[in-house]
């Protein structure tokens, strides 16, 4: 009964621990969020690129982006809010503010803000989008060798 | 007379059970002004030490409860750990969160590693501190087998950029920047200009109030119990195979958890190197706040944090102002290092020499005295 | 009925000699017939192996007064390696360039090794039963302390200094123009294109291993043989113990003095500072796959163990690599080397012959 019991107990925590572990994976997961201001395609139209807009994710500091400029936000979790701010022809000043998911397993996304701008009250998908980084770009350029040094103790800082 | 003869007495005794550590505060003396560095450089690089090195040396007081001696597997536990941070930075997990999850990663794998090093030990009766030496070069090469090999080809690595050009195995460092000061950043507080990572100073006092709780269980007293003499433990009913086994485990788990934070600090793994090193330098560091192979406790671990790192920081400088050349003062580092291990051990050998045999002489003048 | 004889015999055969030692030596075989098939030649691979066996046995061989007198295995053997390494400096600092350095090197490195052996045996009789790890730490600290040494000491040969302040020793020295190969050279026997057995080199260790194996025989040799399987019998019986262990740690560190003048003619440099620190653990291996323990060794244990762990070393590499394009030698020579030696730190009794 005794045994049973501790059993019981030990499984219980196991349990919880798996649970804390997956919370812990989505809370921590780190994406970053592509902003990019490039003319694009949507449903046949042709949208032009915005000549400056200002862009936000969360609270992170707002950047601006001309025509063909692309920046990014690291964010750390899910869920996020995106804030747009842009001047039309009419000298009128608007602002849209979206919330999004990214997916969990997908390190990358790209929100085109043309499209944003240009159908606010659509779904994600029509102005959110994954992205691969380009497999060039991300091997760093370093020496090849694995050191093992055994005797790298008297080299490195304690 | 009495008064003063057994006040000698006791200085005397106190110098005997304290020669490392009151050599570390002479070379400390002699090489602070040598170096020139100032008093808030050192305070702070001091507290940094502090803060990096103390959750892994506090796991070294559990072996030695349990009569294991310097468990030099604690680099077993150092593999579990940067094993968790290969993973939570291949998966992007950063933060605070990523840290924890590390150390949920790394947690079974020390289990693990503790269990089999447990055993191992088991079996060298005697030898523990050479056979758990030995273990940690071992445990080195199965690790390597691991992470150079088995990472990127049979175990799946989703970021190519940890993996190295020929398409498997981890690169030389890995860059934590998710996790950087994850912890110490929680609640940094700045006095006098010098920061303070208080979250992390919490976290190693918590440790310190578990081992302080832990040594009062049944569970550490049955250490205690094995760890003063395994015969007897064993009559009392102790059963001191699983004890000791136990004391690994707990040890290793921790070394875990204070290699993450360890690592958490610098912000950079050293992948095949950190935990090679990080053991020789925990024991260091004990011994020089004044443990023994048979006892220690957390005053030991901090005076010989502050102590041994005190050493290790001005020592290059030091030995530059001394005689010219810095690499004069690294070498002499190590060789304090070394030799500090190398003293305690003897040290202790002999005082247990001559207790047995003082022990061998009153036994041996009762059964006179009865005859 | 007639079948269990052989399989009595053979269960006999690896308990006596030891599962991972027959498991070791059969991954050598097989990484000897696998060579011309990963297209290796067997005939180098010979070669090297003879050579590295020459370069490391007397080192190896250091190891048996130790074992015989009971201070366990000794992991301060670069307390030896440091006097041969003062030897050979001072030899090269002598300038007296040709095989005759090589003798130069011998005597000098003589008197080190018996002070410095002296010293490490009185240090040992006071901490009997802590033998291992305080040998191993002593070897560390003489190790960091002689790299503070290096850079102070007065030589100047500008072989040996650093060209740019002429002062202090560079890492490693070539020994060329002084003893370069005088032992492997010396009637060396060419065996068509690819064989060649150092004979010099081989002949050198067998002389050593012959003066071993006759002191074992002599009335101190057998005196540290019971000095190391029986103390208290020994005593009994007359034997000054501390003495005949002091004996036994002078020999092994002077052993070990000529082993890394003998690895350096072949190998071609002196190694300094750092270099010696993780000697030990190769040599501690190598008797202990030639089937020694932690209390018993035999000059048949170094020769077996010294030929196995450097076959290992050395086909691993070439084989492997040509067969799966991985070299994982690193890994298998750790994993081999302490594996062994932990199998012999958790037995509880004497092994085989």
């Amino acid at each position: 009964m005794r045994a049973r019991r501790t059993l019981l107990i030990r499984l219980g925590a196991i349990a919880l621990l798996i649970i804390l572990s997956v919370v812990l994976f989505f809370v921590g997961k780190s994406h970053t969020v592509l902003v990019d201001n490039k003319a694009t395609t949507r449903e046949g139209t042709d949208l032009a690129a915005l000549k400056l807009v200002e862009v936000e994710v969360n609270k992170l500091g707002s950047l601006e982006l001309t025509p063909r400029d692309r920046d990014k936000f690291d964010v750390t979790g899910q869920k996020h809010k995106v804030t747009v701010t842009y001047t039309d022809e009419r000298w009128e000043e608007h602002t849209i503010v979206r919330t999004f998911t990214v997916p969990l397993m997908q390190d990358m996304v790209m929100i085109e803000v043309p499209a944003l701008v240009a159908f606010p009250e659509s779904e994600q998908s029509v102005w959110l989008g994954k992205y691969e980084a380009p497999t060039y770009a991300v091997t760093m350029a370093e020496s090849n060798e694995v050191v093992t040094d055994d005797l790298a103790v008297f080299m490195s800082d304690m | 007379m009495t008064a003063n003869t057994s006040k000698s007495k006791k200085l005397v005794r106190f110098l005997a059970n304290n020669t490392v550590p009151i050599l570390f505060l002479f070379i400390c003396a002699f090489g602070i002004p040598l170096s020139g560095y100032s008093a808030s450089y050192l305070i702070s690089e001091i507290i940094v030490r502090l803060v990096r090195n103390s959750f892994l040396i506090v796991s070294l007081l559990i072996p030695i409860l349990a009569g294991m001696g310097l468990n030099f597997g604690m680099t077993l536990g150092a593999m579990a750990g940067q094993i968790g941070l290969i993973f939570i930075t291949d998966w992007g997990i950063v933060g605070l969160p990523g840290m924890i999850l590390a150390m949920i990663i790394s947690t079974p794998i020390s289990m693990a590693l503790g269990w089999l090093c447990g055993k191992i030990l088991n079996m060298a009766k005697g030898r523990e501190m050479v056979t758990s030496y030995i273990i940690g070069f071992f445990m080195n090469g199965i690790y390597q087998l691991v992470v150079l090999y088995g990472m990127g080809a049979v175990i799946p690595i989703r970021s190519k950029s940890l993996v190295l050009p020929r398409g498997y195995g981890i690169r030389n460092t890995v860059n934590l920047i998710g996790v950087r000061k994850a912890l110490d950043d929680l609640l940094l507080i700045r006095i006098f200009g010098i920061p303070i990572p208080v979250g992390t100073f919490a976290v190693i006092a918590l440790l310190c109030l578990f081992v302080l709780w832990f040594k009062k269980t049944k569970l550490g007293q049955d250490m205690r119990a094995v760890g003063q003499d395994m015969e007897v433990a064993r009559a009392a009913g102790i059963r001191v195979e699983h004890t000791r086994i136990i004391s690994i485990v707990i040890s290793t788990v921790f070394a875990g958890y204070g290699m993450i934070i360890y690592m958490q600090n610098i912000g950079t793994l050293n992948t095949y190197n950190s935990h090679m090193q990080i053991g020789m330098f925990s024991v260091a560091a004990l011994l020089v706040g004044g443990a023994t192979v048979a006892k220690a406790n957390i005053r030991n671990v901090f005076l010989g944090v502050v102590l041994f790192h005190l050493m290790f920081i001005v020592s290059p400088m030091a030995g530059k102002n001394l005689i010219g050349q810095a690499q004069l003062g690294e070498y002499f580092r190590v060789f304090v290092s070394y030799g500090v291990i190398t003293m305690s051990l003897v040290l202790y050998e002999v005082r247990k020499k001559r207790e047995q045999a003082v022990a061998g002489e009153t036994l041996a003048a009762a059964q006179e005295v009865g005859a | 009925m007639n079948a269990r004889r052989p399989i009595e015999l053979g269960r006999r055969f690896v308990h006596s000699f030891g599962l991972p030692r027959i498991i070791i030596a059969l991954f050598l075989l097989s990484l000897f017939i696998l060579a011309p098939f990963a297209g290796v030649n067997v005939g180098t691979s010979f070669s090297d192996t003879l050579n590295r066996f020459g370069m490391n046995a007397i080192m190896v061989l250091a190891m048996v007064p130790m074992i015989h007198s009971g201070c366990g295995l000794n992991f301060g053997l670069p307390l030896g390696i440091i006097a041969g390494l003062l030897g050979a400096t001072i030899s090269l600092q002598v300038n007296i360039p040709g095989p005759a350095s090589f003798f130069l090197a011998i005597l000098f490195c003589t008197p080190f090794a018996l002070i410095l052996g002296w010293g490490y045996g009185e240090l040992l009789n006071r901490v009997k039963g802590g033998e291992m790890m305080i040998a191993t730490y002593v070897g560390f600290s003489s190790v960091a302390f002689m790299c503070i040494m290096w850079l102070l000491l007065p030589f100047n040969n500008p072989t040996m200094v650093w060209g740019f302040s002429g002062s202090g020793l560079r890492t490693t020295i070539s020994v060329e123009g002084y003893y370069l190969h005088v032992l492997n050279d010396f009637l060396a026997i060419r065996l068509g294109r690819h064989l060649v057995i150092p004979t010099g080199m081989l002949l050198f260790f067998a002389f050593f291993a012959f003066l071993m194996w006759a002191f074992l025989h002599t009335k101190t040799g057998t005196a540290m043989t019971a000095v190391g399987s029986n103390p208290i019998f020994a005593r009994a019986s007359g034997i000054n113990v501390d003495r005949i262990r002091t004996l036994s740690v002078v020999m092994s560190t002077w052993l070990g003095a000529v082993g890394i003048l003998v690895y350096q003619q072949s190998f071609g440099f002196i190694q300094l500072y750092m270099g010696p620190f993780y000697m030990a653990l190769p040599a501690v291996s190598a008797i202990l796959i030639g089937g020694a323990s932690v209390n018993k060794a035999s000059i048949l244990n170094v020769i077996i163990g010294t030929f196995l762990f450097q076959g290992i070393v050395t086909m691993t590499p070439s084989v492997m690599n040509s067969m799966i394009h991985t070299d994982m030698s690193e890994v298998i020579r750790i994993v081999v080397s302490n594996g062994m030696i932990l199998y012999a730190l958790t037995r509880k009794t004497e092994a085989a012959r």
